[in-house]
């Protein structure tokens, strides 16, 4: 039968229509069609290794401290808020503002008096004793704003609060940053 | 342990607090006491995974209970040898002189951070006895008996004014004369900020 198509490309296409209408019945198309179709989905089902994926999962579920801080805590950057002595610091860190974890930027000094809470360190699971203490006597410091809540009380127990200005005794009740100094092993 | 932990930490006043201006260190006085200082076993201490130990090097020592307790609810004022700034009552050297006598004994259970601790009896006993025993073994009365925890219980029912309550029982150490002098227990005035 000659082609009813003007361009190439559609009497190409109609052409290939016809002889598979003319050979191919339409029992046999939806057979096949339905084929693959189960075949497609019942491809995944088949018993293959999935130990590559299961991994990944199995590797977050086995740090499960019972502080949520520890479990999402690191011990390799002090600048950022997830640093594992950070779990009680409320205030800007003064490893971002030119000191250290444990030091007061040039310029700041270290209150007398601090306050003492407790971190998990993530790669040991042990519990350390972590002074909070401010570095006081220049303005805010203003980088790094951090606040975690491990074993933070309401001001009513201000030895243990971390809203409050820890620069008693200092040469000034100016706050600048919040350092958090290692005290001691817990267990 | 705990003696030696004392003792970094005089090191650490005389040398390191002092200096208040730049960067001073301030971390915890196992930080500051440099390892060679005491002899220590590596039983007594760890390495902690940190990344600021990792390349100082310093370690950390494990911590007895009432030293826990202690430092959790009363060094961060009172000061890890138990002296601190003017406005913070000091307990080394004097805390031993209000044990000699019935109502000092007391007073040091119903001071307000003391009786109100979220700690529990058994707690507030061991850690009193040992900050005592530590930080003010030679004023203690030779006859000393450790606090338990059910006299703890009773003490720390009662409310005191802290003030008042604190210059009746010095007068009463100056009247039974168990003071070597009447201002041992003074509370210099603090200054204005």
């Amino acid at each position: 039968m000659k082609p009813i198509s003007r361009s190439r490309f559609d009497r190409l296409i109609e052409l290939g229509s016809r002889k598979v209408a003319q050979r191919v019945s339409r029992r046999s198309f939806l057979t096949r069609c339905g084929g693959w179709l189960i075949a497609s989905s019942a491809l995944p089902l088949l018993p293959v290794s999935r130990r590559a994926q299961a991994g990944d999962t199995q590797q977050k579920a086995k740090k499960t401290f019972s502080s949520e801080f520890a479990n999402q805590a690191q011990t390799k950057d002090p600048t950022q808020c997830n640093y594992w002595r950070y779990c009680s610091s409320d205030g800007y860190l003064c490893a971002c503002c030119g000191g250290g974890p444990s030091t007061c930027p040039p310029g700041s000094s270290p209150s007398p008096t601090s306050w003492v809470g407790s971190c998990i360190n993530p790669d040991d699971g042990k519990t350390y004793l972590i002074a909070y203490r401010d570095c006081c006597g220049k303005d805010s410091c203003g980088r790094c704003s951090c606040l975690g809540q491990e074993g933070d009380m309401p001001e009513y127990r201000p030895q243990v609060n971390n809203d409050i200005v820890w620069c008693f005794g200092a040469s000034s009740m100016v706050y600048h940053c919040s350092s958090a100094g290692l005290v001691g092993l817990a267990e | 342990m705990d003696r030696r932990r004392f003792r970094g930490n005089r090191a650490l006043r005389g040398g390191g607090l002092a200096v208040l201006v730049g960067t001073a260190a301030l971390a915890g006085h196992t930080q500051n006491a440099p390892a060679a200082d005491s002899p220590r076993t590596d039983a007594l201490v760890t390495n902690v995974p940190d990344a600021v130990t990792r390349t100082t090097g310093l370690r950390v020592e494990p911590m007895t209970r009432p030293a826990i307790i202690y430092a959790e609810n009363c060094e961060g004022c009172h000061g890890w040898a138990g002296v601190s700034v003017t406005e913070i009552p000091t307990l080394a050297g004097r805390i031993g002189y209000f044990a000699r006598i019935p109502e000092g004994r007391r007073y040091l259970v119903q001071v307000p951070n003391v009786a109100l601790n979220p700690s529990s009896d058994e707690d507030i006993a061991a850690m009193m006895n040992w900050l005592l025993a530590t930080y003010s073994r030679e004023q203690l009365p030779t006859d000393f008996k450790p606090y338990s925890a059910e006299e703890v219980a009773v003490l720390r029912k009662a409310r005191i004014d802290v003030a008042a309550d604190r210059r009746r029982v010095v007068a009463a150490l100056v009247a039974a004369n168990e003071l070597p002098s009447p201002d041992a227990l003074a509370i210099p005035h603090a200054t204005l900020y």
